[in-house]
């Protein structure tokens, strides 16, 4: 069985925002609830100054105190991993709140949702967001890990962390590609390969809750410029009609060619 | 069983063009996403991803309306597109009439993609009176790139499609990581990220990779010619030019190497507030480990010595030989479909529309194909404004335009204004007529924001709300009525006519709209594109440069022809330390107008629920010992004054940002607040601050991102705007538009 985990990478995050919006839209999350937050971080050392974004969400702890404090079995460990909320047993207690040490989980509060524009109808997207994934109000929620597109993209033989439709939402749309998803138990996986290279680390691993978010850091800068075979190829470029092939420039090459002729052009 | 449908379209929140997967469900949109098959690998920004938040949003404008009270009153009455489009065209042909038809403005702003439109639509009038913030964001960078390019552009390599990536980045006043701005997308330069090594952040204040850069260097703000220069006096000094390109294809190196003399390393030190082994560490990488890339940034352009900093950085690339070879900044060959811009420069700008252009005779590099806005309000506020129809698309000059209380004053005093845009804003209020326009969700068009190496197809999603249209139908409509034999019977036949030169699908005929929208783009990359163009026939028979000299000119023949001096200066800001020391005693502080945050793009989006909650309050940055010395605090409201009036912005002290400099945000103006007083317009912009009265000699440029500023606590009873006073990012427009 998988260990479903997240690697953020710190020395690429932009604080863009790109995966709390993501995960909005995945979720269609009320408007005042935001499961993956950005945490900044930003002081000066004296001889130097560090500016910092610590995206944060769900560590989905191996032992986790969330699942311990609740009262009604609602918070639970799946195999994979990934702690989940069965929201019909959540009775909003939110003692789990109050044990997360990453403050990682919301609370649903009662109070009718406005919507996206107070005072006015709820948009159509609203309306569709509500019967495709609706939200119990007066319980607690937090990040899952998209577990849903986990569990579609499996029975179909996707890879999560490699297949698109199998990856969480906030790891698709990172233009900074700071977030990768994949199984912590397989040495193999993109993740154990970064955790590995970057000597990837927990946030308070005092808290002892053994998460399965990491972190990597380093300096940019300092690699190799050669660019490997399948970047001097182009892009893969989605053509909806397959008769197309990619354009070919149409330009006289001749190097090397001109240095007399400039000379004298110019004299 | 629930009907699921897919659309592929771009995006165009920002400067646009990451691929985008739409997902419907019985027409309704359920998702928004990004392509993984698209160039931009399936990445979307919170900008991009937000857009769902135009659809079915209550304050979208979604009928032709007029102004029924005063400018500015904010008392809208709807009426039918006939009524509207009739009328702005017998506006236009009486102007044409008399006085002539340079007394018609045609304005945009950057977003939308509605540059070529609004291109074709003066020149088929026959105005040069085009007004763009290109003077203050890429004119000045492609007009002096053109000196060496001979079309203007020079991009950053960041591909590897030449088998390297660039070794040394430079960032030049530039987030290029949080928007896709200026010709190249974020996730481009992102991605060789991975492949660099050395990436340089020019900035005084930290963005995002400032701190893991291996340099970054904090000049004072509107200094930067002055490291240019000084970097390039190292490179002379310890001769680490690139000796086969200087010597085989440029010009005026001599000239350059004596002129750059005086810009000794402390030299450097005193007038950029740096440390001198900042410059010579910097110098050494560019030139050293080639090849490399710049990216400039706006910031650079919105400074009165904008002309003469691009030049110098012009310069600098030359010198290190990173000019078309992989991985340096390179020229790109377009697709089979050529030049969309072909579109609007097929009709030529003659001699007597060149003659009528505002501020053609001072600003000989900017003012030749669009007006210098500066220029034109001050010709409207003597009396004698030379614009009588003022045709407006998206863009917010009151916002943008340096001195707000000037502009505001001038736009009023115009005879007829119409405004095209999605949502009530401080130009739509200052308008006789708005039209509705639909978002790139609602719309087919071909995105070409600037001539990259790719075009691709925005195909319409949903339908736009009410009567909203499509820029290309209103532009198409409006020019149909007033010059017929310039325009097309409807905008598809529009569409089919810019995508002529293309292959359709059987490989003979011309790309049709109908294939292209298929298609979704059209591009020339990987093995397709050509490096070291000056090495072949591309610009010049048997090789070299389309300058004057046929080479790459360090003194350019073509601005001493024009007046101007052919080898990159420095000069001091309008307001600085320096040029006004005593005017400093009272305003203590270096200010900049240029902090951009990642979820807003330009004067937009603070109407749109998410994007809004990143960032509540527009924010101005201070150093925390700036901060202590003139006793504000982080979380205060906070007054910043400047000689032309004061704003508030709320203040973070920031230790990112370079001690006695303050940076406030750009392009503030609060949509929900009333239509009079232009949606808050004064409350927190900038341009309040900024002066209209120094301008770059060659653009017209304003110093929007260098001038004296003081900061101190604004008063509880001050804040008496209900801005203040709402606790959430709630936002009720009270604009007469919902009376109708
Ligand atoms: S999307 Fe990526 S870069 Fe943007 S804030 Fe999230 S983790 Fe950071
Ligand atoms: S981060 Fe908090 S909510 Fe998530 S598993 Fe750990 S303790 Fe529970
Ligand atoms: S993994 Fe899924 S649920 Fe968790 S933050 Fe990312 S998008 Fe949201
Ligand atoms: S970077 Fe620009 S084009 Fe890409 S998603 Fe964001 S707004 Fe859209």
């Amino acid at each position: 069985m998988a260990r479903w985990g997240m690697v953020i990478n710190l020395a690429k995050c932009t604080r863009c925002h790109a995966c709390v919006a993501a995960c909005r839209i995945e979720h269609f999350l009320p408007l005042r609830v935001t499961w993956p937050r950005l945490i900044a971080l930003e002081v000066d050392e004296g001889y130097k100054v560090d500016v910092s974004t610590y995206p944060v969400r769900c560590n989905q702890c191996k032992d986790a105190p969330c699942v311990d404090a609740c009262p009604t079995e609602a918070s639970y460990k799946r195999e994979d991993g990934i702690v989940a909320i069965d929201h019909d047993k959540c009775f909003g207690c939110r003692y789990c709140i109050i044990a997360c040490p990453y403050q990682n989980r919301t609370y649903l509060s009662r109070k009718r949702d406005p919507g996206w524009f107070p005072g006015h109808p709820k948009t159509s997207i609203e309306k569709k967001g509500e019967k495709l994934y609706p939200h119990q109000r007066g319980t607690t929620e937090k990040c899952n890990f998209c577990m849903e597109r986990i569990d579609e993209g499996l029975p179909k033989g996707l890879k999560p962390g490699i297949d698109r439709d199998a990856t969480p939402a906030c790891v698709n749309t990172c233009q900074a590609k700071a977030l990768t998803f994949g199984d912590l138990d397989d040495p193999n996986s993109n993740v154990s390969r970064l955790l590995r290279e970057k000597s990837g680390f927990v946030l308070h691993p005092e808290y002892g809750t053994d998460p399965s978010v990491y972190y990597i850091d380093y300096k940019l800068g300092g690699n190799d410029n050669t660019a490997p075979r399948e970047s001097q190829t182009g892009y893969v470029v989605q053509h909806l009609s397959t008769v197309y092939e990619p354009s070919k420039a149409k330009l006289a090459v001749k190097h090397e060619r001109g240095k007399k002729a400039v000379k004298d052009n110019c004299e | 069983m629930a009907n699921r449908e897919v659309v592929y379209t771009t995006c165009k929140s920002c400067h646009g063009g990451c691929g985008v997967k739409v997902t419907k469900e019985d027409g309704v949109i359920v998702k928004i996403e990004g392509n993984d098959k698209s160039l931009t690998g399936g990445t979307m920004c919170a900008k991009g991803l937000s857009s769902i938040q135009h659809i079915d949003n209550p304050y979208r404008i979604k009928y032709p309306m007029k102004q029924v009270g005063k400018k500015g009153e904010g008392k809208w009455k709807r009426i039918s597109w006939d009524e509207a489009l009739d009328t702005v065209a017998a506006k236009m042909k009486a102007a044409i009439a008399d006085p002539g038809p340079q007394s018609i403005a045609i304005s945009q702003g950057t977003g939308r993609g509605y540059n070529r439109y609004t291109m074709r639509m003066a020149r088929s009038l026959g105005t040069g009176n085009a007004i763009t913030p290109g003077y203050v964001c890429h004119s000045p960078r492609l007009g002096l790139y053109a000196l060496v390019t001979g079309y203007g552009r020079l991009y950053c390599d960041y591909h590897g499609w030449g088998g390297v990536f660039p070794k040394t980045q430079i960032m030049w006043a530039k987030q290029l990581e949080i928007s896709s701005a200026d010709s190249e997308m974020c996730y481009w330069f992102m991605n060789s990220l991975d492949y660099v090594k050395n990436l340089i952040i020019i900035d005084p204040r930290a963005s995002a990779y400032a701190s893991r850069a291996n340099l970054w260097i904090q000049p004072r703000p509107g200094t930067d010619s002055a490291l240019a220069l000084g970097m390039m006096n190292v490179i002379m000094e310890e001769e680490l030019w690139d000796k086969d390109f200087v010597e085989n294809w440029t010009y005026g190196f001599e000239e350059l190497r004596e002129h750059v003399k005086e810009w000794t390393p402390e030299k450097v030190s005193n007038t950029c507030w740096i440390p001198k082994e900042d410059v010579i560490t910097a110098a050494r990488m560019w030139a050293i480990d080639t090849p490399g890339t710049i990216q400039v940034g706006s910031s650079l352009e919105r400074q009165a010595n904008c002309g003469h900093t691009l030049r110098a950085i012009t310069c600098l690339m030359g010198l290190a030989g990173n000019i078309e070879a992989p991985g340096s900044m390179i020229s790109w060959v377009l697709p089979d479909t050529g030049l969309i811009e072909d579109f609007n420069l097929e009709l030529p700008i003659t001699d007597e529309m060149k003659k009528n252009i505002i501020g053609g005779d001072r600003f000989k590099m900017g003012a030749t194909r669009t007006c210098n806005p500066d220029a034109m309000v001050k010709r409207i506020l003597e009396g004698k404004s030379p614009i009588k129809v003022w045709f407006s698309v998206g863009g917010q000059q009151i916002v943008h335009m340096a001195n707000t209380k000037e502009v505001v004053k001038a736009i009023e005093m115009v005879d007829f204004m119409s405004h095209t845009d999605l949502f009530m804003g401080p130009m739509a209020e200052a308008a006789d007529i708005v039209l509705p326009a639909a978002h790139w969700l609602e719309l087919d068009d071909v995105y070409d924001m600037h001539p990259r190496f790719f075009i691709e197809a925005h195909n319409k999603v949903v339908d736009p709300p009410g009567e909203a249209r499509s820029d290309a139908w209103i532009f198409n409509e409006v020019g149909k009525r007033v010059v017929p034999d310039k325009w097309w019977n409807d905008d598809y036949e529009m569409l089919d006519y810019q995508l002529r030169r293309g292959k359709g699908k059987d490989g003979e005929s011309a790309l049709t709209w109908k294939d292209f929208s298929e298609k979704l783009i059209s591009g020339c990359y990987g093995p397709d594109q050509v490096y070291y163009k000056y090495k072949t026939d591309f610009w010049k028979e048997g090789g070299g440069f389309p300058t004057p000299s046929g080479q790459f000119e360090f003194k350019s023949q073509h601005l001493e022809s024009l007046g101007y001096p052919g080898l990159p200066q420095f000069a001091e800001p309008g307001e600085s330390p320096v040029s006004t020391p005593d005017l400093y005693k009272e305003y203590p502080i270096v200010m900049s107008s240029g902090y951009r945050q990642p979820f807003y793009f330009l004067g937009q989006y603070r109407n749109i629920p998410w994007l809004r909650s990143f960032m509540e309050f527009p924010t101005c940055q201070l150093h925390p010992e700036t901060a202590k010395l003139y006793d504000v605090e982080d979380g205060d409201i906070v007054w910043i004054e400047s000689p032309r009036g004061r704003i508030r912005q709320k203040l973070r002290t920031f230790p990112g940002i370079k001690k006695g400099v303050l940076m406030a945000t750009a392009n503030c103006f609060y949509p929900e607040e009333p239509a009079k007083g232009y949606h808050g317009v004064f409350i927190s912009n900038p341009n309040v601050l900024t002066s209209n009265n120094h301008l770059d000699p060659m653009y017209g440029s304003p110093d929007l991102t260098c001038l004296l500023c003081k900061v101190y606590k604004a008063k509880d009873e001050e804040l008496t705007e209900s801005v203040f006073h709402t606790e959430e990012y709630g936002f009720v427009p009270s604009s007469g538009m919902q009376d109708v």
